[in-house]
């Protein structure tokens, strides 16, 4: 393997590395503006000169592969290099509009970075705002993107992203000089399920994001990593949110599960959460006022352990969302299994158990729309071949189950089914006493005995394992609204109820909880996911799109 | 230094001097002489010290940091484009913004909320310092007795642009005071920001 000396420090990489690569590799930033880690590289912006010893002219580092024995200065070490990035970037804001103020893209665009910084910005402008080349502003390309060609730097990271991932290649660059803009052909809207991606991948404020468009100043976001919840996936993101409101959905880099994409649909999966009304406090049918938390987990303990026959099978229908996290699966099936006898328990409201190796495109998208149902399958939730909502209503029906225990989240993603739902309100009719745990209020759920509001995705932290057995950790951004609680808190209050153990306080002593029950998990540790890609399933460990292959590669 | 070669102070004769009563009443009179002189010029009305508030009011300097002004383009049209800048500076927390999309594209971004609780402010002037546009200036309004406290100390884009105390007291401190960067007018009054008068109030 190649041995090389960036800015004084050995690195051995393998061949074929690129310069930048490596230096990423070692920590060192060079600017750059074209290079993009999951687009091919182009080394048009000319952002990423270094030196290399015996090289006659400073060389870009994004498309030169390393040479054993190379030297490399970057413009942090070489006055060369710096000299030459200078000039580059003064190159690049000759014509770039004075607009930071008004610009969504300001406080984590690259130019901005690039100019304050020491070694190769904070040139004197020798341009007149007035005679910079003007272009055409706050151009609408469709539902997520709004196009300012002014702002471009020619990058083309949005053109190859359009070429290569989507395969849509809507983008293109048309006139010549200065002229050149970016441009949709007719300015006509973009359409592909990925286009959010754009404003993402821009490296200034040309495409920015239409659903986040002057809503909040970056900088006064708050940020929280997590997992989309939109479709078995699980790709990474980050909630950025302020004071208690989620602003936006942004992906996080991670090669084996999303590379740097999210799809439309689970970028805007978080408006969902509000949406529709949230059940706010524990409601009891009957009485007209909302009943306090103590009162309702006892009520609801004790309705359903009423139901316990001795020696016999318990005739309670147990299902639980496979939206929910591992940890509060696992308290869920804890406490069904450890205080009835052989009852109905299931997590399918459809087919899960088979939607969730069906996929929808090529790139991210999964027919499942639920981000855990791996895990409930892991968990043993789907034991019976002929279980689900629907035998459990046939069963309702014919009088067979005096008690139903429902944790039901509605899909982030997608219209909730008709069907479901009309499943789910036959059941709670058709029993005496209904236990429903849910995130909002619902039609289906009005005649439950008793509706227990829970936090919703973003609300409560927790694992999801995606439809490949990747264990992932999703932070919690935001409080849950008014009375309702993390829905493990409940299921450990059922289970005390029940004077049983009522799990960890904590997300890590819960996920331990799980890593010693259930074998596929054995040995995990919160701690641990984050720092490595644990796939528990199949054992063997397959990467989620080694075979498959993403567009375009 | 031989203690005899001391000099020699006869504290007695000094004390008998001050008992001495026309030498007691000198240093009083001295006293009394100010004292009065100040009561007659003040009745006679000069020098005042003491003035008629709030019929009459001092003078403050055209730097004084009072209640803030949005200004407004030439058209009449409000100049902040909501970058959140003085928001960003405030050490407060006192100003809340909402922006909204406007579709002169010239200028994209607008203001459609602008709030300062003037309860909370510390009428510090990082807001105008921060403001790129001279969009938010102060004035030299220091006078915010109200009867209400959450009601009528927040100061909504109407009160910052069309109360009658700005034409009465004027502008105040701005960052550019003596080389101004860009034009900005006073709200209602079509009247740029640099013309105010040199004079002060009294």
């Amino acid at each position: 393997m190649p041995l090389i000396t960036i800015d004084d420090q050995p690195i051995e990489v393998e061949t074929g590395t690129l310069i930048i690569q490596a230096a990423d590799r070692l920590g060192i930033e060079v600017p750059r503006f074209c290079y993009h880690p999951d687009l091919r590289p182009e080394g048009n912006c000319r952002m990423c000169l270094v030196e290399v010893q015996g090289y006659p002219r400073p060389t870009v580092a994004c498309t030169t592969p390393v040479v054993d024995g190379m030297v490399v200065r970057t413009p942090h070490a070489g006055d060369q290099a710096r000299r030459a990035v200078r000039g580059v970037l003064e190159f690049l804001l000759i014509n770039h509009p004075l607009d930071c103020p008004i610009c969504d893209q300001a406080g984590e665009c690259s130019l901005q970075d690039f100019y304050m910084h020491p070694d190769y910005g904070l040139h004197r402008s020798q341009v007149d705002p007035q005679e910079k080349v003007r272009k055409r502003k706050a151009i609408d390309l469709g539902p997520m993107i709004v196009l300012d060609s002014e702002r471009c730097v020619l990058c083309s990271r949005c053109v190859r992203f359009s070429a290569e991932v989507t395969g849509t290649a809507e983008l293109q660059f048309v006139n010549r000089g200065n002229q050149v803009e970016l441009k949709a052909f007719e300015d006509r809207a973009l359409t592909d399920p990925y286009a959010g991606n754009l404003a993402d991948i821009c490296p200034v404020g040309a495409l920015t994001s239409k659903d986040f468009r002057f809503k909040r100043r970056v900088w006064h976001l708050a940020r929280t990593d997590s997992i989309c919840a939109g479709c078995s996936t699980g790709c990474n993101l980050r909630i950025d949110h302020f004071q208690g409101t989620i602003e936006r959905l942004v992906p996080r880099r991670n090669p084996a599960v999303n590379q740097s994409w999210l799809c439309d649909e689970g970028r805007m999966s978080f408006h969902a959460l509000g949406a529709a009304p949230r059940l706010t406090k524990p409601r009891a049918q009957g009485t007209g006022d909302a009943v306090n938390w103590d009162d309702a987990v006892a009520t609801a303990h004790g309705g359903l352990h009423a139901i316990r026959r001795p020696g016999q099978p318990s005739r309670l229908a147990a299902l639980a969302s496979t939206s929910a996290t591992n940890e509060t699966l696992l308290l869920f099936w804890r406490y069904v299994s450890e205080t009835f006898t052989a009852p109905l328990l299931d997590c399918r409201l459809g087919q899960e158990d088979r939607w969730v190796d069906e996929r929808e495109d090529t790139l991210l998208r999964r027919r499942d729309k639920h981000p855990n149902t791996r895990g409930a399958l892991l968990l043993g939730l789907a034991a019976d071949p002929a279980g689900g909502l629907r035998p459990m209503v046939a069963q309702a029906q014919a009088g067979a189950i005096d008690a139903a225990l429902i944790l039901y989240y509605p899909p982030l993603v997608g219209a909730e089914d008709p069907a479901t739902l009309e499943a789910l309100a036959t059941l709670v009719r058709a029993v005496p006493f209904s236990v429903v745990l849910t995130t909002h209020e619902g039609e289906w759920g009005r005649n439950a005995t008793l509706a227990l509001p829970i936090a919703a995705w973003s609300e409560e932290e927790g694992t999801y394992t995606n439809y490949a057995g990747v264990v992932q950790y999703a932070g919690k951004a935001v409080a849950p609204p008014g009375e309702a609680r993390a829905a493990a808190a409940v299921l450990g209050g059922l289970l005390g109820q029940a004077g049983r153990y009522p799990g960890g306080s904590t997300v890590q002593a819960r996920f331990d909880e799980l890593a010693a029950a259930v074998p596929a998990y054995a040995g995990l540790t919160i701690a641990g996911l984050a720092s490595r890609q644990a796939s528990v399933y199949p054992p063997e460990g397959r990467l989620p799109y080694g075979q498959e292959g993403f567009a375009g590669h | 230094m031989d203690k005899k070669d001391l000099p020699v102070i006869n504290v007695t004769e000094a004390a008998e001097a001050e008992t001495n009563l026309a030498s007691g009443m000198g240093g009083t009179l001295a006293g009394m002489r100010v004292t009065f002189n100040h009561m007659v010029r003040q009745v006679l009305g000069k020098d005042q010290v003491t003035i008629q508030y709030p019929e009459q009011r001092k003078p403050y300097s055209r730097r004084f940091r009072g209640v803030h002004v949005l200004t407004e383009r030439e058209d009449g049209s409000l100049k902040c484009v909501a970058c959140y800048l003085c928001e960003t500076a405030c050490p407060a927390e006192c100003i809340t913004i909402e922006a909204a999309e406007t579709p002169d594209k010239s200028v994209e971004k607008v203001a459609s909320r602008y709030e300062i609780d003037l309860a909370r402010c510390i009428f510090c002037g990082f807001c105008v310092d921060a403001c790129p546009e001279e969009a938010l200036i102060m004035s030299r309004e220091y006078d915010l007795t109200t009867y209400e406290r959450d009601s009528q100390t927040s100061y909504g884009i109407g009160r910052l642009t069309t109360r009658p105390e700005i034409e009465a007291y004027g502008a105040g401190y701005r960052p550019h005071m003596h080389y101004p960067l860009v034009e900005s007018y006073l709200p209602g009054r079509r009247r740029k920001v640099t013309d105010e008068p040199e004079k002060e109030r009294s």
